[in-house]
């Protein structure tokens, strides 16, 4: 098998980040073990650009991150972890510290999901589980933290 | 062509500038060519060292030279200009893609032991080599699984490479200890068909074992049969340095010592700390 290595790289790499099969001939535990690692690696790349949402997760981050982004393509680190604060957000089970995270970053930016964040240009008060976030002229604050209901 | 002796280093990662303003004898340090800013100043801790007179050698990894596809001209250029803003005496990459169809991998991957392969990465090794005034050294990497169809064996893959584009060898013994263990083969072995003499500097790295796989995670402590190795290898040829890799659950700053210390002792180096 040969002339191909493109396609079969890319199928390799679909199998690994987003849920395609494994291709023919490999080792499917070796590879499930490389998939999961890969995923580890990538809630730690998360959690560095999100700290306050794996903290607020505490011992529940990876196992958290890891079912959200199992078969999830990544967008890197920023884009991965506010697609899944969101998710939290959606479903109420956002920390606390998290919606205070996510708040400050949606005040900061512009996201909508599909491109890369755009600096607000506009002023902007922003919710976010309870959380509320202030931007004018750049400057970014925490109005009010997220709080137990 | 081979730099001169270094000894041992360690990679500089934010997180632990402040480690490194009490290594006195540290000549040399390894930084991760995309967190480095092409332009304008570097970071704080990374020009305190420049000013010391380290040496700082830019570490590629995600150009991916073993990908199917050119690499992409922008990362060729701005890899370029890290190795020229750094001054760096020789620059280095991997032997794996990360990236294909559109999809980050996240990491490195291996590559098929293939004659197709090595002209893909041969090719784009060139590619890079036509930017750089300095010479480009190539790592071989962990594999936690092979490609099913190998043509080569990973002494005549790598040495393929190697000859054909004049690359050094950056060669990271703690993943020949990974491969080795997990493909259950002698490390040694591989070690008796390198070309050590075109050893530009060598990796060292802990990992630790998961699923009945050991990881080269970076975060683990040196395991003793990796200070083996490098007992293995400096008696076959020692390389001009030997660099620790810590990429995350730092250590307090005696463990780290210890293991710069240890891997002096494995090598016959100075203790740089």
């Amino acid at each position: 098998m040969s002339g191909d290595l493109a396609a079969r790289q890319a199928a390799l790499v679909a199998a690994l980040v987003a849920g395609a099969d494994v291709p023919d001939g490999f080792d499917v535990r070796l590879v499930g073990v490389a998939r999961v690692a890969l995923l580890r690696k990538r809630a730690g790349e998360v959690a560095r650009h999100w700290p306050l949402l794996a903290a607020g997760l505490g011992t529940r981050w990876p196992g958290v991150f890891l079912d959200w982004a199992a078969g999830r393509p990544t967008g890197g680190g920023l884009r991965d972890g506010w697609d899944l604060a969101r998710t939290l957000r959606d479903q109420g089970t956002l920390p606390l510290l998290g919606a205070d995270e996510l708040a400050v970053r949606e005040a900061t930016a512009r996201y909508d999901g599909v491109d890369p964040p755009r600096p607000r240009r506009c002023p902007a008060l922003v919710r976010a589980g309870g959380a509320v976030a202030v931007q004018v002229a750049g400057r970014v604050r925490l109005l009010r933290p997220a709080r137990n209901r | 062509m081979i730099p001169e002796a270094y000894g041992v280093g360690i990679g500089w990662r934010p997180e632990i500038s402040g480690f490194f303003a009490d290594l006195p004898g540290l000549r040399f340090v390894e930084v991760i060519a995309e967190s480095v800013p092409p332009t304008g100043p570097l970071p704080t801790g990374l020009a305190g060292l420049r000013d010391r007179g380290v040496t700082v050698v830019p570490h590629g990894v995600r150009l991916s030279l073993g990908g199917a596809e050119p690499v992409e001209p922008a990362r060729v250029t701005r890899f370029a200009a890290v190795a020229e803003q750094l001054d760096a005496p020789l620059v280095s990459e991997h032997i794996a893609f990360v990236r294909a169809g559109g999809l980050e991998a996240g990491h490195l991957l291996p590559l098929p032991r293939s004659r197709e392969a090595v002209d893909a990465v041969v090719a784009n090794v060139r590619r890079v080599q036509a930017e750089l005034s300095v010479p480009i050294a190539l790592e071989p990497i962990a594999a936690l699984f092979d490609w099913p169809d190998d043509e080569l064996d990973e002494a005549d893959f790598l040495t393929e490479i190697l000859d054909r584009t004049d690359a050094l060898l950056l060669l990271d013994v703690a993943n020949v200890y990974a491969n080795a263990r997990n493909r259950g083969t002698d490390p040694t072995a591989l070690l008796d068909r390198l070309p050590l003499e075109r050893v530009g500097y060598v990796h060292v790295a802990g990992g630790t074992e998961h699923d009945g796989v050991y990881h080269d995670t970076h975060t683990h402590p040196v395991p003793a049969a990796v200070l083996d190795l490098i007992r293995e290898l400096c008696a076959r040829h020692r390389p001009p340095a030997l660099l620790l890799e810590r990429d995350g659950a730092y250590p307090p700053a005696p463990e780290l010592r210890a293991e710069l210390d240890a891997m002096a002792a494995a090598s016959g180096y100075p203790t740089v700390t």
